[in-house]
């Protein structure tokens, strides 16, 4: 309404440049220049879903960290005379069979799941910024060997790629951060490279190669952080997936060896007590923590990708 | 189509350097002695010999591929039958399950995605956007589970593991209920994920083609509304989902490893792992490539179609 005049649509999907579409008073005095993030925020606010999943993803983060710091119970410690008790007041998760707390398991193993998950992806994020950085940015031979290694990637059976490492291997935390990450970078590439493409034909690279910037500086000073909000929402919605890769091989007693508790490996250890002895709460607490804690992160991820993709809102 | 065979190449050299790699080999199990009892250095020194353990990796794996396109896909370590024959014995399992959830995908995704997007800003909408994205966070091992306790342990209304009962010797129509019985549970847990996300696809392209001239044309032109929906929107919307519909299908084969595994049904999935804990690697490669020809095989489908259903594409 304002200053949008001569400018092509497309420009207007870059940060910062956009219309304002929601002055309270519409009279336009208001606007001043507003940063990525402010403006970001001012979407996310809206979408209340996503709101109220990342106050889920807070506490959960939370409850975790300092959680059994003040559960009196040892997530190891064995106490026969109270065991495999259905949820109570003493224990709201209920104990296992050798009369664990289940709670503080759950908030102890949950420490893992979402360290291996947060590292994953970070080795992922960062695999996937270089490659399709280089690969955007250096273009033709360059570009296209790296995106058939990307097709390579994609074409991994990545589930039984994993159960093969892990056999082999052994599992341990670098292995299954590193093997995680290795399988989950090919998405980011890809949407790096793309930013990269598009944004190093801009004025803007051309007047700081003009000027003389080195190369390393025009990358990462000048196009990488505009190519920031696509990474960002990729590697939020890929916390979802390691959390669940993590735990599906947890659960094919792949993952953490006992008696490291994760909330795959104790859905794990759960299954028979479950099926054949019908203590319901052993599995039903692990699996709802990673249910919630995939919900809410999808929904941040959701929310996060209206927020910074003004596109989007016109749905 | 092109790319296909290159990526297969690509892909079975770099799981069979993998392999290689390893710490341990192939050996390490029979080195390790342990239950199996101590095999002699003479002994293992034959195996290695038998298997061209000895020769550089490269012409293993050129050995390797050589006799696969011969159709010789080795035999396994532990049981010595052939390769092939073992993964023909749990093939079609794997696929009976796979082939029914996507079944089950497309009788419920279909209608419930077209209907919400029909009905966009309902109850009905607002129910269905909200239950597939649950659906997408589902973690189907738990979902199974809960399933188990439920329908088998409290109710005692589904078999909980295998495919048939082991201690009833059914046949006829007997044998395929029983099957039918113990199929329930599998083919849902499997069906969740895919189903939820093809709704979300199914509702946004229904929408997208909604609000099109052509649309609104059908309408004008006095066509009831089964056939403008059914015909002349669900025809243009396909086109999108198709793909994803055959993106889905790796994802599937994939997924049925876990519901396999909660489910004791002994197909690929299950050999897969039995395999890696013995660290069998003939059947390893086997079982690998055939997934990875799924994979590939899919995906190039998933091009196919869209080409032959968008005829824009060819244009280009």
């Amino acid at each position: 309404m304002t200053e949008l005049g001569g400018h092509p649509i497309g420009e207007a999907i870059d940060v910062g440049a956009r219309p304002e579409q929601s002055s309270p008073r519409g009279d336009g005095l208001r606007d001043q220049p507003r940063s990525l993030v402010s403006d970001a925020w001012r979407q996310f606010r809206r979408h209340r879903l996503a709101l109220g999943s990342l106050v889920a993803m807070v506490l959960i983060v939370v409850g975790v960290a300092v959680g059994p710091l003040l559960i009196s119970y040892d997530p190891e410690r064995i106490d026969f005379a109270a065991k495999s008790q259905p949820p109570s007041l003493r224990h709201p998760m209920g104990t296992d069979e050798l009369g664990r707390d289940q709670l503080v398991r759950v908030l102890d193993g949950g420490r893992v799941s979402l360290a291996v998950a947060l590292a994953a992806v970070s080795v992922a994020i960062s695999v996937g910024v270089a490659i399709g950085a280089v690969a955007g940015y250096a273009g033709r031979f360059v570009d296209n060997l790296l995106m058939r290694l990307v097709d390579v990637f994609y074409s991994m059976p990545g589930l039984f790629v994993l159960i093969l490492l892990m056999t082999l291997i052994g599992p341990g935390f670098w292995t299954i951060v590193i093997a995680l990450g290795m399988l989950r970078w090919m998405g980011t590439a890809r949407l790096v490279r793309a930013s990269f493409l598009s944004l190093k034909e801009k004025e803007y690279v051309e007047a700081a190669r003009a000027i003389g910037a080195k190369r390393g500086r025009i990358i990462f000073r000048h196009i990488l952080p505009n190519a920031l909000s696509p990474i960002i929402v990729s590697a939020t919605l890929g916390i979802a997936g390691a959390i669940l890769t993590e735990s599906a091989l947890s659960f094919l007693g792949l993952g953490f060896q006992p008696p490291q508790a994760t909330w795959g490996r104790m859905l794990e250890e759960a299954q028979r007590s479950v099926i054949n002895d019908g203590h319901w709460w052993r599995g039903f607490f692990p699996g709802l923590m990673i249910f919630i804690t995939v919900l809410s992160v999808n929904y941040v991820g959701d929310g996060l990708r209206d927020a910074v993709d003004p596109r989007r809102l016109e749905r | 189509m092109v790319q296909a065979v290159p990526l297969l190449i690509a892909i079975s050299a770099i799981i069979f350097i993998m392999l290689q790699m390893t710490p341990g080999g192939p050996l390490a199990v029979s080195e390790g002695g342990g239950r199996s009892g101590r095999v002699s250095a003479e002994d293992l020194q034959r195996l290695r010999n038998k298997y061209g353990l000895d020769d550089p990796v490269y012409v293993q794996y050129f050995n390797w591929a050589r006799d696969l396109v011969r159709g010789d896909w080795g035999t396994s370590f532990n049981t010595g039958l052939p390769v092939l024959t073992m993964i023909q014995e749990r093939l079609p399992t794997t696929l009976l399950v796979m082939g029914l959830s996507f079944l089950m995908t497309l009788i419920l995704a279909f209608p419930i995605g077209i209907l919400a997007a029909l009905r966009r800003y309902t109850l009905f909408d607002y129910l269905t956007t909200s239950v597939s994205f649950l659906g997408i966070a589902v973690p189907s091992f738990w979902f199974a589970l809960m399933l188990m306790f439920l329908f088998s342990f409290s109710l005692h209304w589904l078999p909980s593991v295998g495919l048939s009962d082991p201690r009833a010797d059914y046949s006829g129509i007997a044998a395929i209920q029983d099957g039918a019985l113990h199929l329930i549970m599998p083919v849902t847990v499997l069906a969740l994920t895919s189903t939820a996300s093809i709704t979300r696809y199914v509702r946004a392209a229904m929408l997208e083609v909604i609000g099109q001239d052509y649309v609104r044309t059908a309408h004008a032109k006095g066509l009831a509304d089964r056939t403008v929906i059914g015909v002349h929107a669900l025809k243009n919307s396909a086109i999108p989902i198709v793909t994803v519909l055959a993106l889905e299908l790796p994802d599937l084969f994939i997924g049925a490893v876990i519901v396999e595994s909660v489910f004791a049904i002994s197909g690929m999935g299950r050999l897969f792992i039995e395999s890696a804990n013995l660290r069998d690697y003939p059947v390893l490669m086997g079982v690998l490539i055939i997934t990875a020809t799924l994979v590939i095989g899919f995906n190039l489908l998933a091009d196919l179609l869209y080409a032959v259903l968008d005829p824009r594409i060819r244009y280009q």
